[in-house]
């Protein structure tokens, strides 16, 4: 299996440091990035996104905590600007927070809006943007920034209904796909089922980041949050 | 009495349309587009005077008159003339004011409210929107419930109640229990292949009459609501292998355009369009040139269509490269396509093993043998095509 | 190129030194970046809303407008700490600087709404978010950055169902932005679900912990976690 680029520094290296070809994330996955609040999470698949739109592979960008003035705020923190990935059309992304002004939304080609508590109209943008996007290159990544929104405004029993049908369009499209969510926001049992629909778990605590994949590799690494990024130190696998 | 939706062949395949009083479950696969079906109903049947009313618990009454005016329908004035109205389940569990008619602010008044709607509106129409998000509130047992006692006041009242439904991954048993609550049932499906390449929707149950049952294409359009979609099927492949022949064959009227300006040079080609009719399901099909010189016109067609039959002459196996190349410019498309390895009938012609060894294709792809000129294959090459797209 | 992040003088003296970066051209200017949520949050009593009347007071000062939500103090109450406001908000309530949505006052009582002042109660949040939208709104004609204020978030998660006062809050936040304001919620620790506290404080941008003794910057947008002691004094909070 193919790995992806993550972007993360330090973090494909972990792997083949013990001589794996294996990177931690691999195409066409779906991984979940979790922890406590603000720990980096946002910053991670910021940061993941940004070095695909370089590559060239487009990213399906639904934002749910954040608007897309936010995001386009966050990643601009970080030196990482996305004019030229919009232009190019790579960037497509779906707002679910914005709508929630009450005001109207002007869309574009590549950014479209849905409501925070209809996951039925989420998922046909979703199925609009993934056929827009696969056209542009079979090769490209998903980003679900987060979860904490949804579970705020749905039950949870219906957000982990649409998140099976979202990892599933996406993968079926060919898609590296991670999921945002914060520890906490939902019980242990839930939690339980939401690990279980990923490939690949990264958790991050502030001070490390470990993950584990499907493979059956797992490591950890101390990282930090720089103005260019998150960086990990030398890690080690477990 | 029965109530026209005015949704293009809807009608025709519900024997003309709802009886009143009578439950309609729109099912709908997660990512097709099925609010338009109430939406219009509602639309429809105001227009003809009747009243009507809108459960909403996934958006707030002014989005939805919101998405009406983007299909080009003025709920606005309806609301206020008291000929529609809504119920607001959706505003006050994300913080904003409630409007409508009727406003809920604890799931346990649902039941009630939406009694009161019905009663409000005898010989009209309801429509709830969405079925998924009460059965997660509520749960499956309490809301299947809640839906036959709506049924039954509905009939009582002669109201019509149209319940959008996702079927997300509920049990299949609460699945069961909800369809068999229901008078009528139309599926709402998802056309794909790796990516959702269109939707479909069919009538799969009526208490009143027995639905033909075809599937048909749709899309919604903004402005105009629900129309039903005519996919282009490409009928390509190299130089002489019988394309013609192959469009004349599965659309009779098909004539050959000459002449077509691409921008603003107009170019001479040889194209044959015809309209297909084939157990219940309709296409626009277009043979495309086979000379390289015009595969430009096969990459816009490529993009429009949703099918692809490639021709390929099984006595030349020289082309078989060629026919590889036309292969490629479908696939970015991701489209459903099979090949047609015509004149099988001739001495030397290759069987479809070996054509698939020679163009080394994997096995997803269907090898269909097939003679034209004696008539043999064709339905079974057809047939193949359309089981991908409705797989 | 070095990007700033334009910050906000919180109004606290000491705490902008201990959030000025030196990576921001050395300049030291510190202080709440503009445009966000910051959370102050800790045990009772150790001067959550103290903070929020200094952040308010001196954006007062320098003309920035103040929308300020208060569910335990009311107009009056407010009127009467000196040591942060002075005899000023009368004044600055003339100037339409200072716009209160009251839910603390008893509805019985006759108190006028006019521009500025809005009367609402706890246990109608989104009468409250109806207001302070309007409140954001009619500032934001007149003013492209305001601060503020939630104080506190408290008392309306205790009147209601927790998860509503979640999202209105979610929807407070996004109003206050989009308006360019900067906001300051005051909630105290423990006084909900876990669950919800780690909604909360998802949902917001800067978190701020005050223990009694020191406070702590636990979340910060273009900083790590820093810390310093303070003391009340009769001037307010100062920190070290």
């Amino acid at each position: 299996m193919n790995s992806i680029e993550s972007g993360i520094s330090g973090l494909d290296e972990i792997s083949s440091s013990v001589g794996s070809k294996d990177g931690v994330i691999q195409e066409n996955s779906a991984t979940l990035v979790y922890g406590p609040p603000k720990v980096g999470k946002s910053i991670l698949c910021n940061q993941f996104t940004y070095h695909g739109l370089n590559l060239d592979e487009p990213c399906l960008y639904l934002t749910t905590d954040q608007s897309m003035h936010e995001l386009q705020q966050n990643m601009m923190d970080f030196e990482w600007f996305l004019q030229n990935p919009i232009e190019k059309e790579l960037l497509y992304v779906i707002d679910t927070l914005s709508p929630l002004s009450g005001e109207e939304i002007n869309t574009t080609t590549t950014y479209k809006v849905s409501k925070i508590n209809d996951p039925t109209d989420l998922m046909v943008k979703v199925g609009i943007g993934t056929r827009f996007v696969f056209k542009k290159s079979n090769k490209f990544r998903s980003v679900l920034d987060s979860l904490t929104t949804p579970f705020a405004f749905n039950p949870e029993a219906l957000v982990i209904r649409f998140l099976k049908a979202y990892i599933r369009r996406l993968k079926e499209a060919g898609a590296t796909v991670l999921v945002v969510y914060t520890e906490g926001v939902v019980d242990e049992k839930t939690e339980k089922i939401l690990k279980s629909l990923m490939d690949n778990v990264i958790m991050m605590d502030g001070e490390y980041l470990t993950f584990r994949s499907t493979t059956g590799l797992v490591g950890t690494a101390e990282y930090n949050i720089t103005n260019k990024g998150i960086f990990l130190e030398k890690g080690k696998t477990l | 009495m029965m109530k026209r939706t005015f949704i293009p062949k809807l009608d025709d395949f519900l024997g003309g349309g709802i009886p009143e009083g009578s439950s309609v479950l729109f099912c709908a696969n997660p990512g097709v587009e099925c609010e338009a079906f109430g939406y219009q109903t509602l639309q429809s049947r105001l227009e003809e005077g009747d009243q009507g009313f809108i459960f909403t618990n996934v958006a707030e009454p002014s989005s939805i008159i919101y998405e009406f005016d983007k299909l080009g329908w003025d709920l606005e004035t309806n609301v206020e003339n008291e000929n529609a109205f809504f119920v607001d389940g959706s505003s006050y569990f994300i913080g904003a004011p409630v409007t409508g008619k009727y406003g809920v602010e604890d799931y346990t008044q649902i039941e009630e409210v939406v009694f009161k709607a019905i009663a409000d509106v005898p010989n009209g129409v309801g429509i709830i929107n969405n079925l998924s998000t009460l059965i997660d509130y509520l749960g499956d047992e309490k809301t299947i419930e809640i839906i036959k006692n709506w049924n039954e006041s509905a009939k009582e009242k002669n109201t019509i109640l149209l319940y959008i439904f996702t079927q997300w991954d509920y049990e299949k048993d609460v699945i069961k229990k909800i369809k068999e609550s229901m008078d009528c049932l139309i599926y709402l499906s998802t056309i794909e292949e790796r990516v959702i390449i269109g939707q479909g929707f069919m009538v799969t149950g009526a208490s009143w009459t027995t639905p033909s049952s075809n599937m048909v294409l749709f899309n919604v359009i903004h402005p105009g609501g629900v129309k039903i979609f005519i996919p282009k099927i490409l009928v390509t492949g190299p130089y002489n292998a019988g394309k013609s022949s192959f469009v004349r064959s599965i659309a009779p009227d098909s004539v050959s355009v000459d002449r077509m300006a691409l921008g603003q040079v107009p170019t001479t080609i040889a194209m044959d369009i015809g309209h297909m009719e084939h157990k219940g399901f309709v296409a626009d099909v277009f043979g495309t040139p086979g000379q390289e010189r015009f595969d430009l016109i096969l990459d816009i067609l490529a993009k429009e269509a949703v099918g692809a039959f490639i021709l390929v002459d099984s006595t030349a196996p020289k082309t078989f490269a060629r026919a590889k190349e036309m292969i490629k410019r479908c696939k970015t498309e991701a489209i459903p396509k099979v090949i047609v390895a015509n004149k099988q009938d001739m001495t030397g012609a290759l069987s479809t093993d070996q054509i698939r060894d020679v163009m080394k294709l994997d096995q997803t792809i269907p090898i269909i043998p097939v003679s034209i000129i004696q008539n043999e294959g064709i339905e079974e090459a057809v047939d193949g095509l359309l089981e991908m797209l409705y797989r | 190129m070095i990007l700033m992040i334009v910050r906000v003088v919180s109004g606290i003296p000491g705490l902008d030194e201990l959030t000025s970066s030196e990576d921001e051209l050395g300049l030291g200017l510190g202080g709440i970046p503009e445009n966000t949520i910051t959370l102050v949050y800790g045990p009772p009593g150790v001067g959550k809303s103290i903070f929020c009347h200094q952040f308010a007071y001196y954006g007062l000062k320098q003309d920035e407008p103040c929308l300020y939500l208060t569910t335990d103090e009311n107009l009056q109450e407010l009127q009467e700490d000196k040591t942060n406001f002075g005899d000023d908000l009368k004044k600055y309530m003339e100037s339409e600087l200072f716009y209160v949505v009251d839910a603390a006052s008893d509805i019985e009582e006759e108190l006028e709404s006019s521009d500025i002042y809005h009367i609402s109660s706890v246990k109608n949040p989104t009468d409250i978010l109806i207001k302070v939208s309007q409140g954001a709104n009619s500032i934001k004609q007149k003013n492209p950055r305001f601060r503020a204020v939630i104080d506190s978030i408290t008392s309306i998660l205790e009147s209601n169902n927790e998860m509503l006062i979640v999202r209105v809050l979610k929807t407070y936040i996004l109003r206050i932005k989009e308006a360019g304001g900067t906001a300051v919620i005051n909630y105290t620790e423990r006084s909900a679900d876990l669950r919800t506290e780690i909604l909360i404080k998802s949902m917001v941008d800067n978190i701020v912990k005050l223990n009694g003794n020191e406070i702590v910057i636990e979340a910060m947008r273009g900083m790590g976690i820093k810390n310093k002691s303070y003391e009340i004094t009769e001037k307010g909070i100062i920190v070290e």
